[in-house]
């Protein structure tokens, strides 16, 4: 909340019409009011709302198909987390993919950037063709990968026969499922923060290069010692987005394995949504789904964390 | 020395783009096969190459004769479209409040804007489902677009934005004799042309990919979003045909290609200022 109020603070001080002793005017109040309501009133709806019935709820053995006979249980949502395996591996899963996907993901973005910052000809072509996978959907990425990596028919298991290697079962086994989920995620994503990272080195000062150059540095240590600091503010800010949103994974293994087999991708996000509307167990899955909301708002605050400190070191 | 290099480089880029490339051109080539030409040529090179003689619009005909994909595409347009309307109205309605005018109790709706924006949308998404579900909307168009069409971060932006707003041009609206919603439509609105072009793109995008809340709140295969209709084709797999759910995936894509050419300079500002995906 300090936080809140610090930032809050510098915001408003960017606001030059704020001055604290000034009476309003009355044609302000009016228009301001009236330009306000209605987001004001779709925010309490549908974002202040739900949090507070989240809270509420979860406390509660609420079952949707008997609401009438909910009843308070305390903590017992809670206590039941903790020995829920199923819970406990869908938690672990989602881990695995943060863990992996975001270093991937990044590399291969500043991987492609470092390719198309070039003043070659043809270098359009090259970013296009790298973007292209992030205009597709990711119905349509999950359900084109899924045909693709078939273990029998599939494009890619024929193509990895043509150079000699042995069919692989990819979604459909429990070790490799996720990694499959994982290296697709990364391949669609990528594009997105290449042309991040591709403005971040645009504006990178070339003298910083021609000095190094004179200085007889190679092109190694010109990207660890000039490409790599200048960028870090970027690279910051794409992990913390990247983070956040890989902890939000759900689609992919919604579409491609429902979350099997054997439980290997199933995400917290796709528990939840298991439990509260497919179960209809809405007490327990509010309990989940507050548990997960106060983890993400902390461990972005974290990461925020960390990047101060980053930067100002 | 110097050419070696640059082939060199020509190699390892076009190598790179082909990973990224060739999935999508054996969609777009396969939808205009029949199933059993894609088997048979998928282990050589006309998986990739067009091979003229062998295709046909035969699987868009059937697909279109057993399941008519345009509804929901026309349904997700539909859908988008006046998120972003309606949406970009009321969101910069109260950014520009927030930018504007004086009022009581303007800090704490600040603050309260400030606060909602770290509240991550979709892990609450169930207990959005209760109150959308309690008010008796689920299954309803209102009930899908309503809970989207609001965007804190997005009445942010757009506060940041009128922040900088030149008060001259509104102060000679008035003189002119415009309300004060006269001002906002008729000089703020289109002098902030590219602002809401970036904002809507990225509404319309979030919106038409949308998977998750519209599995919830719409059930009825009519009022379907395409996003939706395709996962509902794609679940019964052992009844439809590789060359059949390639040409529907191409048809989902086209709108989207045609966006990101006319918009292109516009998605790439908006995805650095938000950061999506």
């Amino acid at each position: 909340m300090k936080k809140f109020i610090k930032r809050f603070v510098k915001v408003r001080n960017t606001t030059e019409h704020f001055r604290q002793s000034e009476h309003y005017k009355k044609r302000d109040i009016v228009s301001a009011f009236g330009f306000l309501t209605p987001a004001l009133i779709l925010a309490i709806l549908f974002i202040v709302l739900p949090i507070i019935l989240a809270i509420t709820y979860g406390f509660t053995d609420y079952y949707l198909l008997k609401p009438n006979d909910k009843e308070f249980i305390g903590l017992e949502n809670f206590k039941r987390m903790i020995t829920d395996e199923v819970l406990i591996q869908s938690f672990m899963n989602t881990i695995k993919f943060v863990v992996f996907v975001v270093p991937l993901q990044l590399s291969m973005a500043l991987g492609l950037a470092l390719i198309v910052n070039k003043k070659i000809k043809g270098v359009g072509f090259f970013r296009t063709a790298y973007f292209s996978p992030a205009v597709l959907s990711l119905v349509v990425i999950s359900i084109l990968w899924t045909v693709m990596l078939n273990p029998t028919s599939g494009l890619i298991n024929e193509l990895l026969e043509n150079v000699g290697i042995s069919k692989q079962p990819f979604l459909s086994s429990a070790s490799q499922a996720m990694y499959t989920i994982i290296a697709i995620s990364a391949w669609s994503g990528c594009g997105y923060q290449m042309m991040i990272f591709l403005a971040g080195l645009k504006n990178i000062d070339g003298s910083l290069y021609e000095a190094a150059d004179i200085d007889g540095a190679n092109a190694f240590q010109k990207f660890l010692f000039i490409t790599i600091p200048t960028l870090k503010p970027i690279l910051m800010f794409l992990v913390i987005t990247t983070t956040i949103q890989a902890f939000k994974l759900i689609v992919q293994p919604m579409v491609m394995t429902g979350g099997g087999p054997d439980n290997s991708t199933i995400t917290i996000l796709q528990y939840i949504y298991e439990y509260g509307f497919r179960h209809r167990n809405i007490g327990y899955a509010s309990a989940v789904t507050l548990v997960f909301t106060i983890f993400l708002v902390v461990i972005s605050i974290i990461i925020k964390k960390l990047f101060r400190e980053e930067k100002t070191a | 020395m110097k050419i070696v290099k640059k082939t060199l480089f020509y190699i390892l880029a076009s190598l790179v783009a082909l990973q990224f490339l060739l999935p999508l051109i054996w969609m777009i080539l396969s939808s205009f096969k029949i199933d059993e030409v894609i088997y048979k040529d998928i282990d050589t090179i006309f998986a990739f190459v067009p091979k003229f003689s062998d295709l046909s619009f035969d699987s868009y005909v059937e697909l279109l004769g057993f399941y008519n994909i345009f509804k929901n595409v026309g349904n997700s347009l539909i859908y988008a479209s006046v998120t972003v309307v309606v949406g970009l109205t009321i969101n910069s309605l109260a950014g520009y409040a927030l930018a504007r005018f004086k009022f009581p109790f303007k800090d704490w709706i600040l603050i309260f804007i400030i606060a909602l924006m770290i509240v991550p949308i979709e892990a609450t998404i169930l207990p959005l489902f209760l109150v959308v579900n309690e008010m008796g909307l689920i299954n309803t168009i209102p009930g899908y677009l309503l809970p989207f069409i609001i965007n804190v971060m997005n009445i942010f932006l757009f506060r940041q934005h009128f922040l900088s707003f030149p008060g001259e041009l509104i102060e000679s609206g008035k003189i002119d004799g415009l309300s004060e919603v006269g001002c906002f439509f008729r000089i703020v609105m289109p002098s902030s042309l590219n602002m809401y072009i970036t904002v809507g793109i990225l509404t319309f995008l979030a919106s038409w990919n949308d998977f998750l809340w519209p599995v919830m709140a719409l059930s009825n295969a009519d009022l379907m979003p395409i996003q939706v209709a395709l996962n509902a084709v794609f679940a019964d797999k052992y009844n439809i045909f590789t060359s059949h759910m390639m040409a529907a995936l191409t048809i989902v894509t086209i709108p989207i290609v045609i966006l990101y050419i006319i918009f292109q300079k516009y998605i790439v500002e908006g995805s650095m200022q938000s950061g999506i995906k």
